[in-house]
């Protein structure tokens, strides 16, 4: 059994899965184990890529970014298994979709990408004045990693403004030059109101139809996970009692 | 007036157009200003009522000098009126933006004065935010039914996407409805979008420009139960729409009487949601399922849609000599007929098949639902259910269990986003 100790991303986990795949480690002989530091494996500048063997398709690459970003048990070792299956197995592996590996791949993948999209929607900036420049700075809860994932984003719509996004799995903040990452934050650290906010609550309350209501439908679209760090979901309550009055 | 009670207002009035899609345009950032859009919309937020919230949705006005009988803002209506000056809406618009609240602006109008005033006051509002702002979020602009093909030209210029509504099927609904409303007119102008969208493609061929023409196309409304148009008409209508001017979407709208609705049709039931439901499934399969309106709509007895089923199983069931379909071997616009199998699964089969054979546990993997299609398809294993695809009552096996509606559920189904939202 070996014990395979790798920082919880996709380069350390590649440079770890390369050793072992051109060693031939069976999957099943392998335990991943996250650490803050990653200690065995120092990345070897050789053309590894270039060997036949050690070669993958496109889209698992693609796959297994975007599961590294997952935030939860048993991505590591089903990358593991997927590289494995495809170097060893069939290179079609991940055409075959009624495969369980490659379903639950598609479904860890799909979990990311809703994650970043939530992302994308969800975050409400709240401006600060520091000295003359004012900062627009969030506070977001994602489900998964996807921090470095989700900015980039917000830099191309937003490029001209500072802001910071903070959440409890990491921190982005650009200056309108470069975008920087820093280490989780806390919710105190966020601003708590702004002088838009009013106008949003009011048009939240006024575009909302109390003549159709559909909260199993909203539910669905707008996990009630999300709604503590959403100024408007806190009138939720308000408008269903409303709603049934009227 | 305070920009706060306007904003009650004339949000409350441009709740009843349904769209709200911010998707199908691609818009780089200006380096100056803020906001582009990538193709994919995105809902940032979400009402009660299970509708998304991806643009800031208001009327200019909601003074109007035509009277139809649906709508809260026709003249002879009893309801506060206000009108915000452009520069609130570009206020808004940017204060909202800035915040990751929306996507962009959705505008439409009361008609003030006449069609092509109102048109170039909508305009305005686009071009300062296009223009001073250098704002590259959504816009979505109302092409006013009759305003001349020189402001739509320029609307266009600056809108991701306009629409027209046409609010009823026939002209006979429109007369008796909303009598200064003319099918004629108002597809006239969907006529002279589709002009500044084809126009606008051929010289971004030949000039290698992008082509910027209300990139997420044009789409329209239709009231449902406020006339008695049935199912079919509205569908029939839909279809040629989408193919005379190019609809990106037509939305449905469920007739409710309320304290403003004219007198003449107050009276009229409250459209049932599930109808509206049912009219977007249907919808969707024109679109995507290579269906024609008239397969959907064939051998309805009063000539609507069935409420119980949804339009695919239902044709399924009156069509049952088209089946049992082999997942292994049915062409792709067949897998598309089978009930309970959507858009991505048929793909997902598609693919895995060229390498393994399909299982009935394997389409149970795939997400598709076989409590319909497990009786219409034959797979690599054995499906005994197929067998029973010919019995007599094989459609009361789909009915509803009669249970007691609870306040929550009652009719509320849980729709796919898309058809809540009009995202694809």
């Amino acid at each position: 059994m070996i014990n395979a100790q790798i920082a919880d991303n996709f380069d350390s986990w590649r440079t770890a899965a390369r050793e072992f795949l051109e060693s031939g480690e069976r999957p099943e002989d392998i335990f991943w184990n996250t650490v803050e530091q990653a200690s065995l494996f120092e990345p070897k500048i050789g053309n590894l890529e270039a060997r036949e063997h050690l070669r993958v398709p496109a889209e698992f690459i693609k796959v297994a970014k975007a599961i590294a970003c997952f935030d939860g048990a048993g991505k590591w070792p089903l990358l593991y298994r997927i590289l494995f299956r495809l170097s060893y197995e069939d290179r079609n592996l991940l055409s075959i979709e009624t495969d369980a590996d490659v379903r639950q791949a598609r479904v860890m993948e799909k979990a990311v990408s809703r994650d970043v999209h939530k992302f994308h929607a969800f975050v409400r900036f709240r401006v600060v004045k520091a000295d003359e420049t004012e900062i627009y700075v969030a506070w977001h809860e994602p489900q998964h990693l996807t921090v470095e994932r989700a900015t980039p984003f917000f830099v191309r719509r937003f490029g001209t403004m500072n802001f910071s996004i903070l959440t409890p799995k990491g921190c982005s903040h650009w200056d309108t030059k470069e975008l920087t990452f820093s280490p989780p934050a806390e919710k105190q650290h966020a601003p708590t109101a702004d002088d838009a906010e009013l106008h949003w609550l009011t048009y939240y309350r006024s575009i909302f139809n109390p003549f159709r209501l559909k909260i199993k439908a909203m539910k669905t679209e707008f996990p009630v996970r999300h709604w503590p760090t959403l100024p408007e979901a806190q009138l939720i309550p308000e408008l269903i009692r409303e709603a049934y009055e009227k | 007036m305070e920009i706060r009670r306007k904003l009650e207002i004339l949000a409350d009035a441009a709740k009843y157009d349904a769209s709200c899609a911010s998707s199908g345009s691609h818009r780089k950032r200006d380096e100056r200003g803020i906001g582009n859009t990538e193709g994919m919309g995105i809902c940032h937020s979400y009402t009660p009522d299970g509708r998304c919230i991806s643009l800031l949705k208001l009327l200019l006005t909601n003074v109007c000098i035509w009277d139809c009988s649906y709508c809260v803002s026709r003249r002879t209506s009893d309801v506060k009126r206000a009108r915000f000056k452009p520069e609130e809406i570009v206020k808004l618009t940017m204060d909202f933006y800035k915040r990751n609240y929306i996507e962009g602006l959705f505008l439409s109008s009361g008609i003030i004065q006449s069609a092509d005033y109102t048109m170039e006051q909508l305009i305005l509002v686009a071009k300062k935010l296009r223009e001073v702002e250098h704002f590259g979020g959504y816009i979505h602009l109302k092409a006013v039914p009759g305003a001349s093909k020189e402001l739509l030209l320029l609307a266009g210029k600056y809108a991701d996407r306009l629409s027209a509504n046409i609010e009823m099927p026939v002209q006979q609904d429109l007369d008796k409805l909303a009598p200064e409303k003319t099918l004629g007119e108002i597809e006239k102008t969907m006529a002279d979008v589709k002009f500044g969208i084809d126009d606008d493609k051929d010289n971004s061929k030949s000039t290698g420009k992008k082509a910027l023409f209300a990139r997420a196309g044009q789409s329209t409304q239709i009231v449902v139960g406020a006339s008695e148009s049935s199912d079919t008409t509205i569908l029939t209508k839909a279809q040629q729409l989408y193919k005379d001017f190019k609809l990106r979407r037509v939305y449905y709208s469920a007739f409710s009487p309320a304290s403003f609705t004219d007198p003449v049709i107050r009276d009229r039931p409250k459209t049932s949601p599930m109808r509206e439901h049912r009219l977007y499934e249907a919808d969707w399969l024109i679109r995507h399922y290579g269906f024609r309106s008239h397969e959907v709509t064939e051998g309805l007895a009063d000539g609507n849609l069935d409420l119980e089923k949804d339009p695919k199983l239902a044709w399924a069931l009156r069509n049952r000599h088209m089946f049992p379909v082999d997942i292994n071997r049915a062409s792709k616009s067949m897998l598309l007929r089978i009930p309970g199998i959507g858009v991505r699964s048929v793909a997902r089969i598609i693919t895995t098949r060229q390498f393994r054979k399909i299982r009935l546990d394997d389409l149970k993997r795939l997400k598709v639902s076989l409590v319909r299609a497990k009786w219409f398809v034959i797979t690599a294993d054995h499906n005994p259910d197929v067998f029973r695809l010919d019995r007599e009552n094989l459609s009361d096996v789909f009915a509803k269990p009669k249970t007691q509606p609870s306040l929550f559920d009652v009719l509320t189904p849980v729709m796919p986003a898309s058809a809540v939202t009009g995202e694809l």
